[in-house]
């Protein structure tokens, strides 16, 4: 049987409409790969001009902790469905990310000079899934909401108005300041965000 | 053999279907830490009243044991996509031009330092 060639022009045009990949990419902060770690007794004005303001900061018992981070997220996910053909009944779809990072945590204490530099990097699969889902996609297959959300800082004069769990426990949050700090990422159900209950 | 009027639709279909984003998104308070701004501060002689003369109102006050910092930062992402529905891919990078003052327990600044992106230094 000889298929002609506009059949078949036809149904590679079918099947790439019914097919999709998609892909995001972030890019947070600037690269941290060149910077070299200050050494220990590195006064507070040498660390500042050698790395320039922090992203993160917050004061401790003893002094305080400033960090500086670069994220860089790769997130695709590959989509089928047969809605374009009249059965918008059934979706398959397929994620992943990969997630590449460094971050950079320096302590000074009260006197202002370093006390200890560490650097985390890391290049690691940061989830994804494979799902078929009748007439809706309830269930995303990736999901990088929590790595890519804002700064704190943006929401540091809303924390008395947060409900009463959170405003309860805003002397311990991780946010202000003055709990400490934490990386993108880290689960809510451990640590201090715990002593919010909600 | 010449393609139909159907084929010929639905291939401008798929190629008007295509498209393009971009976006911009700005957070946080209005950039003011450039160069010609932060001459006029002097570590150990200016005080907490004349940055925020300078800058305004901070993004956060961080308390350190008698001593404090205001923490001033300006968040943009930059995202651009192609979206061909077979192929869609989206670009963003975020940058964040930031500035820190140190105070000590007299309200004098004794440290500080900025950062500010060429895109934003208009």
């Amino acid at each position: 049987m000889k298929v002609s060639a506009l059949k078949v022009f036809c149904a590679a045009l079918t099947c790439c409409l019914l097919s999709a990949c998609t892909q995001w990419h972030y890019d947070l902060g600037a690269p941290l790969d060149n910077v070299a770690l200050p050494p220990e007794n590195t006064s507070l004005a040498e660390a500042l001009q050698l790395l320039g303001p922090p992203l993160r900061m917050s004061a401790t018992d003893h002094g305080f902790v400033l960090a500086w981070e670069h994220w860089n997220i790769r997130e695709q996910s590959l989509g089928f469905s047969l809605g374009a053909m009249g059965a918008d009944f059934l979706s398959a779809d397929w994620g992943d990310m990969r997630v590449k990072g460094d971050f950079l945590l320096l302590t000074f204490n009260e006197h202002r000079l370093l006390t200890s530099a560490t650097r985390s990097t890391w290049d690691n699969d940061g989830g994804g899934g494979q799902s078929i889902q009748p007439f809706f996609n309830f269930v995303s297959v990736v999901d990088a909401d929590d790595l890519t959300e804002s700064m704190p800082q943006h929401h540091w004069g809303s924390y008395l108005l947060q409900s009463l769990p959170g405003t309860l426990n805003e002397s311990s949050s991780l946010d202000s300041g003055r709990g400490g700090l934490q990386q993108r990422g880290t689960p809510s159900a451990v640590g201090q965000q715990s002593l919010r209950m909600d | 053999m010449k393609p139909s009027a159907a084929v010929i639709a639905m291939a401008l279909g798929a190629l008007l279907l295509g498209g393009c984003a971009q976006y911009d998104s700005k957070r946080g308070v209005e950039v003011n830490w450039q160069d010609t701004v932060t001459t006029q501060l002097v570590n150990g002689q200016s005080t907490r009243r004349d940055v925020l003369a300078l800058l305004g109102p901070p993004s956060q006050v961080i308390a350190l044991d008698g001593e404090s910092a205001l923490y001033y930062l300006f968040e943009r992402s930059q995202g651009k996509g192609l979206i061909l529905l077979v192929y869609n891919r989206m670009q963003i990078d975020t940058r964040y031009d930031r500035a820190i003052f140190f105070f000590d327990q007299d309200d004098v600044l004794t440290e500080f330092a900025t950062r500010l992106y060429p895109s934003d230094e208009g």
